[in-house]
């Protein structure tokens, strides 16, 4: 009986949908606003109508300007991303400091001291522990000084228009310009890029924006590329210009990511995402000073923290792999060495080596320990003097050292040079997967953003390392 | 200056200052549930917080808080939790936010909405606020950003507004806490049925579409006498909402 | 690794490149060909013959063999194969030498073309696909979807009555509303009328039709008549089309008293700092795009001013209810305005 009542009333109201006709929605929000509108005539009074001017209005004008705003921008994410890689070298090499060089051997003492068995002690101390000291040493003050320098801007109301002013760009590849702001939170830790895209409200160009998000070069790669760079490129010119060439190197990698992330956008856009909705809107709030502590002390603990603990999560087990690998052995051969040689040939085809690539596997979970890693493995397998033992990552105080371990294990400018690319073009680190299959709550879309940019590295690689080949 | 304001009402006869206690994420056990609605950039977060004494991060950016936040207050010995809906613009839409935001108004079943909005935008965000009074005739009006009405002279008249609207009006600048003290007292008013609230009903409809409204509602009602906005189910009748087709087969709503 | 060498490295590569290019690439790739194949063929071509035979039936023309194979570019032996099979499951029956559907033919046929019309509709309400994509893309996907599954898809649509063109969705029961209209090509000079159907066949005229931005519910008033063209006005700008175009488009009269808004302009012309009226948003935006330009308060009698311009030339930012709200161009251009 209940049930035939229901009925009836839902087929009551698809006749009714039908007589009313598809102006049902135009009409029902014209009405609302009409309310709206009688409801503010008798409650609202405005007494300065000639304060047009408002002061948001002079500043949109200047930041918003043909002449001034892309200056201006441009001048801003420089200033930012400078003062988070400046600023973190010193409160980086104290951690490091701490973590690394007193902690470490003070935990190893301890850990000889009460007798635990060499292989609790290795993959603990050795492995764990050390992968999560080392994400912690990079990791912690870049982030802590990028993200509340782009919380700040954000509380202003600056970042709108940025969006504003670059959609044009983006909408040619078929993405929105609230990605130019994902893209640069990207460079800050790419996790934190995925969870910013919310504010784009399409769905279409925010898959954009999560897939192509691993293109912005993040905070966790940054110092593999300036390493590499001055090793390699600031070596092949002459003295005083070595720092000039290694920086315009590492910026020419950053830029090519952004072409990458225009290209992939495109790509995406006129195939596999041609079927999502897309629809634009964009707000312009007013600008309203932020409250300067209190932003600060709220971007610490929403993102800093919360990525920095997803991280660690992430490099635990990737350290006790680490040290898995470089001490069980298969038959004569530990089974780094083993894998090593076995991706050797391949890693040749690519311009890089076998050491390179496994170490892009088992660090899969964070960018910080690659370098690490290379040097360890690279120590490993070549037999030469330095490190500290199998399995344990370390890093060198001096460059011209590092240099000199990574030459021995046979390392050209192409070697350098590819591994920049490759440091680019390689699939998200783990956290950044999982919190992409977080926010599209898809498989499919997590598998396109984690395989898409490694293929695109092999090839790449492969096309510089060939051409090279034939040419130099 | 707000330290003033601030101690000027803490001391009038009816915020009880010593009943309030912030209770952060500690929501077990309550007394009464709060939803928190209102368009993206008015402040909506600040207020949580204002309310909580939680810090959830407050961007400002159209669409910061997704996922709804939860939090909770006690005021005069009793709970309340206070859950942060996503900014929208309307809850008319299809997007996954006005969707959680929607529902959780309707079956949610929050003893008491509290709809900030941009007091100098007022004719913007009442396109929200008008939607919410549809579904729920428990709501107050927490006029938020008053400072920036004042600096840019919007002058708003809160009695006749609330005599409008038919729920209580409260402005607040909830970056300095002004106000909230009285938002506080207001919600519980509201809650414990002190205040009783007679929401405004969207007029300008045309005809034919009131009359196919009014058909509709009045089934509903036939079949669900206890219903409270069979206005806002025969409106989302007429969208063709799915959610709430399926729903009135199974009933789960009453 | 001794017989490497940079070239042979280079020419595997693109030998590779190309492989994968012949096997993906969209639609004509070979794993396209054989993923489509693989799915019963003789079901499309029966499906398609029934479909023809309706649509011919209902203009009350009558085919034969001939017709068909012309008419279908499938190869001869499929469709007189599916004929003698449709035959022998009495779809069809022949008189003379005409095809006829059966009552349980028809039937069939409709349950075609109502998953064909849904799925159109569904594509411009629920996808961001281009318009000139829905024809091409429900051809395809009216023979996968099945009774069920159409039914569950009409529900979700919210049982629409029309599809995106116009025609008439056939109900789960066969029922089907009659479009009541007269063709543009035969109104008379000052007629007031609202577009209810575009014809999506053949495809030439269609393409050209969607190519003059003619969309389905817009107001029209037909302002000049001669043998050889109509001028109408709509929206705020003007069409001329051929008689032969006009004929394809169907409109339903209105009362004269409608008023319809002459010396409309679009959004996109407002100067920097210029003041506006929004008489209503073009029919061309649908669906999410549509709900979300009113939600944010571009309703009919708003007032809007053009508040800042892009130094890229577009997004521009508009001034509307107190905010500051930033549309493209394609948007801009299709808000009805009068300047004040």
């Amino acid at each position: 009986m209940k049930n035939k009542n229901i009925e009836h009333i839902i087929s009551l109201s698809n006749d009714l949908r039908w007589q009313i006709g598809d102006e049902f929605h135009d009409n029902l929000a014209e009405g609302i606003y009409a309310d709206a509108a009688e409801i503010v005539k008798d409650s609202v009074h405005k007494t300065d109508e000639k304060n047009k001017l408002r002061l948001d209005a002079r500043i949109d004008k200047i930041i918003t300007s043909k002449i001034w705003g892309f200056p201006i921008m441009f001048l801003i994410l420089a200033l930012v991303l400078w003062l988070t890689i400046i600023g973190a070298n010193y409160p980086s090499s104290m951690l490091a400091g701490l973590l690394l060089d007193t902690v470490h051997p003070a935990l190893k003492a301890f850990a000889s001291s009460i007798g635990m068995p060499w292989w609790l002690d290795g993959f603990l101390i050795d492995g764990v522990y050390l992968a999560v000291a080392w994400v912690i040493a990079v990791m912690l003050p870049p982030m802590a000084i990028f993200f509340p320098l782009f919380t700040l801007l954000e509380d202003f109301g600056y970042l709108p228009r940025v969006a504003f002013n670059l959609d044009h760009l983006f909408k040619l590849s078929g993405a929105h310009g609230k990605q130019a702001l994902t893209m640069s939170m990207g460079f800050g830790c790419n996790a934190a890029g995925v969870v910013a895209t919310r504010i784009i409200d399409s769905p279409r160009e925010r898959l954009i924006a999560i897939i192509t998000n691993n293109f912005s070069l993040c905070n966790g790669r940054w110092p593999t590329q300036i390493l590499i760079a001055t090793i390699f490129v600031g070596a092949v010119v002459p003295n005083s210009f070595s720092s000039i060439a290694s920086l315009s190197a590492v910026i020419g990698i950053a830029i090519l990511g952004i072409f990458f992330m225009f290209l992939v956008s495109w790509a995406l856009s006129k195939t596999v995402l041609k079927g999502e909705v897309s629809t634009f809107n964009l707000e312009l709030p007013p600008y309203r000073p932020p409250r300067f502590w209190k932003t600060i002390y709220t971007s610490l603990i929403d993102r800093t923290i919360i990525v920095l603990w997803r991280a660690i999560v992430f490099a635990a087990p990737a350290g006790a792999v680490i040290w898995l690998i470089s001490n069980v052995y298969l038959g004569d051969q530990s089974m780094a060495a083993w894998l090593i040689s076995s991706l050797d040939g391949f890693g040749f085809l690519l311009g890089l080596n076998g050491v390179i690539l496994v170490a892009y596997i088992v660090a899969i979970p964070a960018n910080e320990i690659v370098i690490p890693t290379i040097l360890m493995l690279t120590v490993l397998v070549t037999g030469i003097d330095g490190g500290a033992g199998a399995g344990v990552m370390f890093e060198l105080d001096s460059v011209s050292a590092t240099g000199d371990v990574l030459r021995a294990g046979g390392w050209t400018l192409l070697t350098a040079i590819n591994l920049m690319l490759f440091s680019l073009l390689h699939n998200p680190c783990s956290t950044t997967i999982y919190t992409i299959y977080k926010e599209t709550k898809s498989v499919k879309w997590t598998v396109v953003a984690s395989i898409l940019p490694v293929i695109m590295g092999f090839i790449v690689t492969f096309l510089v390392a060939q051409i090279w080949r034939l040419f130099i | 200056m707000e330290v003033k304001a601030k101690s000027a009402c803490e001391t009038c006869s009816h915020f009880n200052a010593e009943g309030l206690k912030r209770l952060g994420v500690n929501t077990t056990e309550v007394d009464f549930v709060v939803a928190l609605a209102g368009n993206p950039n008015t402040g909506k977060s600040t207020v949580f917080n204002a309310l909580t004494g939680l810090r959830q991060h407050t961007g400002n950016w159209p669409g910061k808080t997704v996922t709804r936040a939860e939090g909770a207050f006690e005021y005069n010995k009793e709970k309340y939790k206070l859950v942060d809906l996503p900014g929208t613009y309307s809850l008319l839409s299809t997007s996954e936010d006005e969707e959680v935001a929607r529902n959780f108004i309707l079956f949610g079943k929050p003893d008491v909405t509290v709809i900030v909005v941009d007091a100098s935008r007022l004719e913007r965000n009442l396109n929200l606020v008008l939607q919410i009074l549809e579904i729920t005739d428990r709501a107050v009006l927490c006029l938020n950003l008053m400072d920036e009405a004042e600096r840019n002279h919007i002058e708003i008249d809160t009695r006749t507004l609330a005599r409008y609207l038919g729920i209580p009006v409260v402005p607040t600048s909830a970056r300095y806490d002004k106000g909230i003290p009285e938002l506080i007292q207001t919600i519980s008013e509201v809650a414990n049925g002190k205040i009783i609230c007679k929401p405004h009903r969207i007029k300008n409809i045309p005809k034919n579409i009131e009359n196919a409204v009014q058909k509709l509602s009045l089934e509903i009602k036939k079949e669900y006498p206890e219903i409270a906005n069979s206005r806002w189910i025969a409106f989302r009748l007429l969208e063709g909402d799915e959610h709430i087709i399926e729903l009135l087969r199974t009933g789960e709503f009453v | 690794m001794n017989t490497y060498n940079p070239i042979t490295a280079l020419l595997i590569f693109l030998a590779i490149s190309v492989f994968a290019y012949l096997l993906f690439r969209p639609y004509k790739g070979w794993y396209w060909l054989i993923k489509t194949n693989s799915k019963s063929n003789g079901k499309i071509v029966v499906e398609d013959i029934l479909k023809l035979l309706y649509h011919s039936e209902n203009a009350n023309k009558h085919l034969n063999l001939n017709d068909i194979i012309r008419t279908l570019k499938t190869n001869d032996t499929l469709i007189v194969d599916s004929i003698n099979k449709m035959a022998a499951h009495e779809l069809i029956f022949m008189e003379g030498d005409a095809v006829k559907l059966t009552k349980s033919g028809s039937d069939y046929a409709l349950r075609i073309v109502r998953a064909h019309r849904l799925w159109e509709k569904f594509l411009a309400e629920k996808t961001g696909f281009d318009r000139a994509e829905w024809h091409e893309r429900a051809e395809r996907k009216e023979h996968e979807l099945t009774k069920d599954e159409t039914d569950i898809l009409a529900s979700k649509l919210g049982n629409p009555q029309f599809d995106p063109h116009g025609d008439p969705i056939p109900t789960n029961t066969g029922k089907i509303a009659k479009i009541k209209g007269t063709a543009l090509s035969e109104l008379t000079v000052d007629t007031i009328g609202r577009i209810i159907h575009i014809k999506d066949k053949p495809d030439i005229i269609y393409k050209q039709i969607l190519a003059e931005k003619i969309h389905i519910g817009s107001l029209i008033r037909v302002v000049d008549k001669t043998a050889s063209r109509i001028v109408f006005h709509s929206e705020g700008e003007s069409f001329v089309l051929a008689p032969i175009i006009a004929g394809n488009i169907t409109v339903s009269i209105l009362e004269k008293d409608v008023v319809v808004e002459e010396n409309l302009a679009r959004l996109s012309i407002l100067k920097e700092g210029e003041t506006a009226k929004i008489i209503g948003i073009s029919k061309e935006i649908r669906g999410e795009s549509r709900r979300r330009l009113l939600d944010l308060g571009f309703v009919k009698g708003a007032d809007v001013r053009l508040d800042l311009l892009n130094p890229l030339g577009e997004p521009n930012a508009f001034l509307i209810k107190g905010t500051s709200i930033a549309l493209r161009n394609n948007q801009a251009s299709k808000i009805l305005i009068k300047k004040v």
